[in-house]
């Protein structure tokens, strides 16, 4: 059947962008987590579309057919979330990343969803305007991506997350039907007109819609910024020193922790760096014109003094450059820490309320030491989000079953400290098995919608404990 | 060195993604399998022999342009063009060529290239074929419309050859001028094989330029060449007795620095640590080779001084070399130089990341793909509205060449080696100097 599929999607799309070889088929079997590594599946064709309509002749036929369809935008994802679980089509969004237009006037930007975060905010620079949402994947992950995930990133704590963004969108509806809600002709800041679909949609994980339009709100590109850097003996005294910084009236930018291991393999990386290791590492970001942030920084740097005797801060660019390098690099040096080893993500989001995080690491901490595996934390504490990065040699079959043990315990660590097994990577398939917990009879309600939008069950099935 | 082998590197890919704005295929078609996450994949499963030898692999394998973008944004450094390297010889040894290739193959690989004499005889009878009525001929009797494009693109915009007469030795010591400049060190130049033959006056100003920001060149005659296009085409054994006559060679000579003007030379001499890593008798003296490999841009930037340079008041741009930029790691020095020169208008070159297409002969292997590359390139040579492309390797100053010939701007663009550029503004401003 697929086979006159493909020819019926030939007929519509270019041949080149309707692919079906079998090496095509490998490579879209996978995204960035640790499940799809160990067990990537293979779709059975792939879609590149350019453009609205070739998006919605795909829904038509996957609906005439009856085959899955599954959006995917870079697949950055580590949740499996853009993964053809069941087989059937994977419709590649990232060919469609055109800024249709940049109205700096009101402030607002139309995209389409494949454009890269990073390329987005290149382009709006010269307006000196920017989206602020920014996950460590902003070089490589789309707007789109972001879009169904709800991503956010390092600076959630001042500037909030993807969903603070969006005004409109343009979606296909799993039935076929293109609909635009917070319309691409409204250019109104605020509106509550009508259930909100548009929001409805994001985090929705590509179940309940393809996203091939945004309207997004800009905000002013701060000028300048400041670092501030610290680190603690006692974890204990981290948290108390984010507190102290947050009664001095200030919100930073960014608030990230790297733990013990995560500073170690920093350092290995870059012994240039030469940070203090111990218990935590802190580092503050204040954004702004040039004297409020030399005014920040200097706030900050008092606020902590009490709390801590190693404090480093700057608001020289370079200087800046160079004291965000560690948290820059930390995603790719903790691979460092076990020759042979390579870093999975796995129970890699748990975000835990403010004042549980000291117990959180030293649990997450007692659970790896059990399991003997090496594994770095590091994350967003003023929102509470960790990032734990277990690093194992994925050929060795005992050690990915450890693993995969590990990652449930923190999981339901998250739960148990009243917190979420994600904060922003999403649930996908890795975290489907919690959806029950986390949300009781609300996931009820969340089936019925689905059920309601998608009665074939044709977009991204299998995911989110949605009815398979 | 690098840390891990690619064989080793292709077990740490994360598939994160990072990689995957930096590459020209990607960015071209959207193809997963075009890009350096999805042919790590692939190269994988066919080392590991979950896929099997087919033309179907091989045409994939044979997309990538190997130009190492990807390993400069992968976080964990994933040796991407290697690992390819890897399954294109593994299809080989299951794919004998035909014995016309192979001969032919032999000839210019073990019989041509490593000979400089044999190279500036075949250079004679090129100059031979483009002053005589040959080139007329071939051109009247149609016989390169039995080539591809881009072979006839290529050979519409080979540079004339200087004549065998004016195609002197280079002098073998050149001191560096003192009058204006501090002596800066003393450095010897790579002039390359095909470059000393098609270029000739581009290692000539190489020379110049070098002298006149302060060192003391010397030319070694006995150097080979570096052993790039047999290393990329699997004849590692020719490779390696190359490079051990390249150290043999400047290892006598009491340099600073050894400096090469083409990005893809450079780049494989800086690899000749690499080759001997399994040979320890060789490795120290590989080290002290490759740590003394500069770019001629970057030599003069760190170490030199540029002489007043002035401009002829045009708009110029900068495609850079994929080598030079990521294996080289040069990355800033051409542009500072260009910076320096009075009278010229400097502008960046949108997504100059991005490669050429030229990539050795892929443009001649992939016809279309690089066709793609290059007509996107384009486009952005387009908005810069420079008159003056300029590059820092043969390659790719031959591929933006065609270029400029296929979307017919001949007559408002030229396309120059940076060295000639600053040579002749150096000149300039020398004359400007004298007269004024
Ligand atoms: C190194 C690294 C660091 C990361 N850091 C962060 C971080 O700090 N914060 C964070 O939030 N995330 C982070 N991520 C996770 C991931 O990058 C984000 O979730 C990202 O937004 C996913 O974008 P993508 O384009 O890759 O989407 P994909 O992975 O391709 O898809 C993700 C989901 O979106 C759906 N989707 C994609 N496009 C569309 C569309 N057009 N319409 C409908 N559905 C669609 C897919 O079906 C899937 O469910 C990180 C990932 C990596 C590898
Ligand atoms: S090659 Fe490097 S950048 Fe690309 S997916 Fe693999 S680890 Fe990430
Ligand atoms: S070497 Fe170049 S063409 Fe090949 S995968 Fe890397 S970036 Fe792409
Ligand atoms: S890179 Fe230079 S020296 Fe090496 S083969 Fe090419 S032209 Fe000859």
């Amino acid at each position: 059947m697929i086979e006159k599929i493909i020819s019926e999607l030939q007929r519509v799309i270019d041949k080149e962008r309707v692919l079906w070889r079998k090496t095509d088929m490998m490579t879209y079997a996978y995204d960035a987590s640790f499940a799809t590594q160990l067990e990537p599946k293979e779709p059975e064709a792939v879609v590149i579309p350019l453009s609205t309509d070739e998006v919605q002749a795909c829904v038509q036929l996957a609906n005439k057919y009856q085959v899955p369809l599954y959006p995917r935008g870079a697949a950055t994802g580590q949740t499996g979330g853009a993964v053809p679980i069941k087989g059937g089509i994977v419709l590649d969004m990232s060919k469609m990343d055109r800024i249709i237009e940049v109205d700096d006037e009101n402030f607002q930007v139309i995209v389409e969803p494949g454009i890269i975060q990073a390329n987005l905010n290149a382009a709006l620079k010269k307006y000196g305007l920017f989206f602020p949402p920014d996950p460590g994947s902003s070089k490589m992950c789309t707007v789109g991506g972001m879009i169904s995930n709800n991503s956010s990133g390092l600076r959630a704590v001042k500037y909030g997350v993807t969903r603070q963004y969006v005004l409109g969108l343009e979606i296909v509806l799993p039935t076929g039907e293109v609909i635009v809600t917070g319309g691409e002709k409204s250019r109104a800041l605020k509106s509550v007109s009508g259930y909100d679909l548009a929001h409805l949609m994001i985090g929705s994980e590509g179940t309940l819609g393809i996203v091939t339009r945004i309207r997004l709100k800009l905000l002013p590109l701060p000028p300048a910024r400041g670092i501030v850097l610290c680190s603690f003996p006692k974890i204990e005294q981290a948290i108390e020193g984010v507190r102290a910084v947050y009664h001095s009236g200030i919100i930073p930018s960014a608030i990230e922790i790297m733990d013990i291991y995560a500073t170690r393999a920093a350092n290995k990386m870059r012994p240039d760096l030469n940070l203090p290791e111990t218990e935590a590492l802190l580092l503050f970001e204040v954004d702004g014109n040039k004297d409020i942030v030399a005014l920040q920084v200097k706030t900050i740097s008092e606020a902590l003094k009490s709390h801590t005797d190693y404090v480093k801060f700057s608001d020289d660019p370079e200087q800046c450059e160079n004291l965000w390098q560690s948290r820059k690099i930390v995603g790719a040096a903790v691979g460092n820490l076990k020759p042979g080893g390579i870093r999975v993500y796995g129970g890699e989001d748990i975000c835990v309320p403010f004042s549980r995080l000291p117990e959180a690491i030293r649990r997450i901490h007692e659970i790896t030491n059990s399991y003997n595996i090496v594994c770095g934390i590091y994350g967003h504490v003023g929102d509470g989000n960790l990032h734990t990065a277990p690093i194992i040699d994925i050929n060795n079959q005992q050690e990915v079953e450890k693993a995969k043990q590990m990652i449930e315990e923190i999981h339901h660590l998250a739960i148990e400290l009243g917190g979420t097994t994600t904060a922003e990577h999403g649930v996908g398939i890795v975290r489907a098995p919690y959806m029950e917990i986390e949300h009781g009879q609300a996931l009820d309600v969340m089936r019925r919608l689905k059920k309601t939008l998608d009665p074939n069950n044709i977009l991204n099935p299998g995911k989110m404990a949605l009815p398979t | 060195m690098k840390p891990l082998t690619p064989e080793q590197s292709m077990y740490t890919c994360v598939r994160c993604g990072a990689c995957r704005d930096a590459c020209p295929t990607l960015d071209i078609t959207g193809r997963e399998a075009d890009g350096p996450r999805g042919r790590v994949l692939m190269a994988r499963s066919l080392l590991e022999d979950r896929i099997p030898v087919n033309a179907e692999i091989e045409e994939q394998m044979s997309r990538c342009l190997l130009c190492s973008a990807c390993v400069d944004a992968c976080p964990v450094n994933v040796q991407v063009p290697e690992i390819v390297m890897l399954a294109k010889e593994k299809i080989a040894e299951h794919k004998k060529s035909p014995f016309l290739v192979r001969t032919l193959k032999r000839f210019f690989f073990n019989h041509l290239l490593p000979h400089p004499r044999r190279l500036q005889f075949l250079g004679h009878l090129l100059w031979l074929y483009q002053q005589s009525g040959l080139r007329w001929l071939v051109h009247k009797l149609g016989i390169l419309k039995l080539f591809p494009d881009s072979a006839q693109q290529m050979e519409a915009v080979l540079p004339d050859l200087l004549p065998p007469s004016e195609r002197k030795p280079l002098p073998s010591f050149t001191p560096g001028c003192s009058e204006q400049n501090k002596r800066a060190g003393k450095v010897a130049l790579f002039r390359g094989c095909i470059m000393d033959v098609m270029f000739r006056e581009t290692n000539r100003h190489s020379i110049e330029l070098l002298a006149r920001s302060g060192f003391d060149v010397v030319v070694p005659d006995d150097q080979v060449c570096c052993g790039a296009l047999m290393y990329h085409n699997g004849q590692k054994d020719t490779t390696l007795e190359l490079a051990k006559k390249n150290i043999e060679v400047f290892e006598k000579l009491d340099v600073d620095y050894i400096i090469s003007n083409a990005g893809g030379c450079g780049a494989m001499l800086k690899e000749y640590e690499e080759l001997f890593r399994h040979e320890p008798e060789w490795l120290e003296r590989a080290r002290a080779f490759c740590h003394k490999i500069r770019d001629i841009s970057e030599v003069i930037v760190e170490q030199g001084t540029l002489p007043k340079a002035v401009g002829n008041g045009e708009t110029v741009t900068y495609q850079p070399s994929c080598h030079l930029q990521y294996v080289m790691q040069v990355k800033r020095a051409p542009e500072q130089l260009l910076s320096r020169v009075a009278n010229l208008h400097y502008r960046p070159l949108p997504e100059s990341n991005l490669c050429c297409g030229s990539a050795g002969i892929y443009n001649l292997l992939q016809p279309k793909m690089a066709g793609d590359i290059l007509h996107k390139k384009m486009g952005y040579v387009k908005e810069t509205s420079a008159h003056v492309i300029i590059t820092a390797n043969p390659g790719c100053l031959l591929q933006m060449k065609a270029g400029v010939h296929s979307e017919g701007l001949q007559n408002s663009v030229k396309v120059v080696h940076i060295v000639d550029l600053l040579a002749e503004s150096v000149e300039r401003a020398e004359k400007q100097a004298s007269t004024g």
